[in-house]
């Protein structure tokens, strides 16, 4: 096929496909009249049966827990699948990057990034901690709270420190904290198997007032876990890209 | 509460975590990894094998977390554990026993990435066959594709690995985001996710389009998944670069797995709703044939042998999606057990080209013209499976074939899917004969072939003298396999025990009083017992079965002998080469490029929604 032929060809297509989904779209009910009893169920029932103020982790981490084991999972593989590939393109008879970043120049970002960088730091990682441990009493999680986490690493090398940040997230590391994180989510249900319970049964005591931090049993404990996962998972995909481009910007000349 | 419905996924999950957390510990110590990987694997068949026993009067339904459904609201996720669903689960957790004991001694690198990332594949396979939850099933889904994409890039060295992980992984990721739109849609229009709370929901109120919309997108991933043609053209791109223990995998059950989420989606969810059974069976039937055709021609004309053997794979996906179509208790049954015995053979077939590259450092037919004979209990065994695929007796996939064109009573249907199984066995017999025994003409030096040979170099880091038996083992006891599921399927009452099973896979009514309680479902428009529309036929093996499984057997052989000797054939012109005239127009559908595979995908949904639309249009 040429690219014309397939331009011709797609648009066509596209064009019958989307009347088709169109078609079905129409048969949806109208903007905010949501059909379903889940919504409602959940809201009446949840705080009660988990102690937790915050009810989309109440779902997450315990209702639809084993949806995100998987999702976790994904999150894990994929890491685990990009640093196979990268590193296996690098090669094994190259010198680490480490080494030839610090016979380089580094990059030399302005006085006002350095600084500016430096000061983000500690609040980056003391609310990507925070959030990470209050999925049970608000709309935070382990999601958010890693991503956040992250970013605190990667503000060190904005900081125009590679090496450093590299230091601080040595690859065995980084690889360790992913597996402990999505392992560990997958472990809590398997000890309450131990216990005679089913999977994902949130087994620890509940605390006695809804929407404090000790309360709402494994969901804390999960979203913990997830938050090291995550957390680790990306400042790993930032550091494995990081030192990806650096050789190609030496390959490069 | 049967416990080993979730250790199903979890060992696996936990196994692998705790192999890539100690990664570094593991350097010099790869037979740990080995022996955890393959104990691992081994649990979960176990696990499963009994699973089987225990589900084969009643399905099992596990909440977890305990939140089990009340006034037929489903608060929870659950999964089914079925015998269809077990069952399909437990060929995947043989075949990545037998891929791993396989991987013991074949790569010398193979590092715990390796384990971990199978191990992972296990998890998703597992939990895509028990999933009681359309949602829960799609991560079940992705968690497997990403394994999979990343095992298919597993030796990136290479170009080819890249560019196939990366048609891989775009085709389908488009295919899960479709699936993922039709998730959001039948949930926009019934607010459930569990499946059988969505059958019905959706048979009981108006907006009929939203609901055929939905079916389509939701399985237009997994069509693509199942390689039904125009949705099939990753397939042997992924094939001929992934590593081949991993090949095993995705032609044994990840392709089959796409089939089974259709059958899932109709049966359990959809099936109700949507009506008009006869017409959608039509459409089913149609793109079955299609496949079956297209990947048998494609798959004659190949000379890289796993690229060959992917398109055998697509040719029997075709007829799988035939007998899903007939909507019979006996079609369903025939597709279960040739899927059971298609994986074990092929199974076989990829890990006898396995040690082929290993020994040989090639797959391709030509350059391997005549150098398997020192590989006598490879090309044995080579040859055996090749067989099995045409449907030797007692091979389980003669009565797999047989079951279903019994239930179809089509004598097109017949001679179609007959002439389809001579080409694709006659392929691969031909592969056998030309490789391992060194006969027919040594074949012409052509310089295409010659560069593309040379495209392909070992998977394992050193060509050995001799093949380890953790290689020569596992092919040997898949093919063994393979006639023993045949056996077994002639004991009195184990055909009729396996269509009880499908029987019970296919009533919707049945299924969503198991999941949501009896009380569940009062008075809701679920669909009829299917036992009433379909008076179960007896599967037995018939005369015709038989003779139709030989004259396929003869057929494959004549076929083998004819392209192999086809220059002394005095019909043929000379300077003919045979395929020749399909090279060049295979080439212009299968050109590798992305953009063309994604552009055909849009083209078949069009169609397809289409004719559904038309169908359901008006109903």
């Amino acid at each position: 096929m040429t690219p014309g032929q397939r331009r011709v060809i797609f648009l066509v297509a596209m064009a019958g496909l989307a009347a088709f989904v169109i078609w079905g779209i129409t048969g949806l009910p109208g903007f905010g009249r949501y059909p379903g009893p889940y919504g409602p169920a959940i809201l009446k029932v949840a705080e009660g049966q988990t102690n937790a103020t915050g009810i989309v982790s109440a779902v997450n981490f315990e209702y639809r827990g084993i949806d995100t084991v998987g999702e976790e999972f994904i999150l894990f593989t994929a890491v685990v699948g990009m640093t196979v590939v990268l590193r296996k393109l690098r090669g094994e008879r190259q010198r680490p990057a480490i080494e030839e970043a610090r016979e380089r120049a580094q990059p030399a970002g302005g006085t006002g990034v350095r600084a500016a960088a430096l000061a983000f730091t500690g609040p980056a990682a003391l609310i990507g901690w925070w959030l990470a441990t209050h999925a049970q009493t608000n709309p935070s999680g382990g999601f958010q709270g890693g991503v956040v986490l992250a970013t605190a690493f990667l503000l060190v090398y904005l900081g125009g420190e590679f090496l450093t940040f590299r230091r601080l997230s040595p690859v065995d590391i980084t690889d360790a904290a992913e597996a402990i994180g999505a392992g560990g989510f997958a472990a809590v249900g398997v000890t309450a198997i131990a216990a005679g319970l089913p999977y994902m049964d949130n087994y620890l005591p509940l605390g006695k007032v809804p929407g404090a931090v000790s309360s709402a049993g494994t969901i804390a404990l999960i979203s913990f876990l997830v938050g090291i996962g995550v957390a680790a998972a990306f400042v790993q995909i930032a550091g494995e890209l990081l030192e990806q481009t650096m050789l190609v910007r030496e390959g490069g000349g | 509460m049967n416990q080993l419905i979730p250790l199903t996924v979890a060992v696996p999950l936990l196994t692998a975590a705790a192999l890539l957390a100690v990664r570094p510990l593991l350097a010099g110590l790869v037979w740990v990894a080995n022996l955890a990987a393959v104990a691992a694997a081994a649990a979960v068949a176990v696990m499963l094998a009994f699973l089987l026993r225990q589900t084969s009067t009643d399905e099992a339904v596990y909440w977890f977390a305990g939140f089990r459904p009340s006034h037929g609201v489903a608060i929870g996720v659950n999964f089914v554990a079925g015998p269809i669903s077990v069952g399909l689960a437990l060929i995947g957790a043989i075949l990545m026993t037998a891929a791993l004991v396989f991987s013991w001694r074949y790569f010398t690198h193979v590092g715990t990435y390796f384990h971990g990332l199978m191990l992972i594949f296990l998890a998703g396979v597992a939990g895509f066959c028990l999933a009681g939850d359309v949602f829960d099933l799609f991560v079940w889904f992705e968690l497997m594709g990403v394994a999979a994409y990343a095992l298919t890039a597993y030796r990136p060295e290479e170009r080819g690995p890249i560019q196939g992980a990366l048609n891989f992984a775009i085709t389908n990721s488009v295919g899960a985001y479709l699936s993922l739109t039709g998730i959001a849609l039948i949930y926009g229009r019934t607010g459930a996710l569990n499946m059988a709370q969505i059958g019905q929901a959706a048979a009981s109120r108006s907006g009929h389009g939203v609901v055929v919309v939905s079916f389509l997108l939701i399985i237009a991933g997994f069509l693509v998944k199942a390689a039904i043609v125009p949705f099939h053209f990753w397939l042997a791109d992924a094939h001929a670069v992934a590593p081949t223990p991993v090949c095993v995998l995705f032609s044994g059950v990840m392709v089959e797995l796409g089939l089974y989420g259709i059958a899932r989606m109709y049966w359990s969810v959809f099936g109700g709703a949507l009506g008009h059974q006869a017409a959608l069976a039509d459409v089913f039937l149609a793109l079955g044939t299609l496949t079956s055709v297209v990947g048998a021609l494609f798959c004659f004309r190949e000379r890289h042998v796993k690229r060959l053997l992917a398109f055998s794979t697509i040719s029997h996906m075709g007829m799988f999606l035939a007998g899903f179509a007939l909507m019979t208790p006996l079609g369903l049954a025939g597709v279960a057990v040739y899927v059971a015995g298609h994986a074990l053979v092929k199974g076989a077939l990829f890990l006898c080209s396995g040690i082929a590259l290993h020994r040989l450092r090639s797959v391709n037919e030509t350059c391997l013209h005549g150098r398997g004979r020192k590989l006598p209990v490879t090309g044995a065994t080579f040859t055996l499976a090749g067989l099995g695929l045409a449907g030797l007796p007692p091979f389980a996939l003669f009565l797999g074939k047989g079951w279903i064109e019994d239930s179809a009573r089509m004598t097109w249907l017949t001679v179609v899917f007959t002439l389809c199984a001579i080409l694709a066995a006659g392929a691969v017999l031909r592969v056998a004969g030309g490789v391992f025994y060194g006969l027919g003409d040594p074949p012409r030096e052509d310089p295409r072939m010659e560069a593309e040979a040379n495209e392909e170099t070992g998977e394992t880091d050193e060509g050995r003298q001799r093949t380890p038996l953790t290689m020569l083992i596992p092919p040997v006891l898949l093919v063994a396999g393979a006639m023993a599921a045949g056996v077994a399927m002639l004991v009195p009452g184990a055909g009729a025990a396996i269509e009880r099973a499908a029987l019970r896979f296919q009533d919707q009514a049945a299924y969503q009083a198991a999941v949501l309680g009896p009380s569940g479902h009062g008075g809701s428009a679920a669909a009829a017992p299917v036992a009433t529309l379909h008076p179960v036929e007896p599967a037995a093996v018939t005369v015709s079965a038989v003779v139709v499984a030989l004259v396929c057997v003869a057929g494959a052989l004549a076929l083998a002998g004819a392209a192999l000797y086809w220059r002394r054939l005095p019909v043929l012109r000379r300077g003919y080469e045979p395929g020749a005239g399909l090279t060049e127009f295979s080439r212009r559908f299968q050109s590798g490029v992305i953009n063309d595979y994604v552009t055909w995908l849009v083209v078949g949904l069009a169609i397809i929604g289409g004719v559904l639309a038309l169908i359901t249009g008006h109903g």
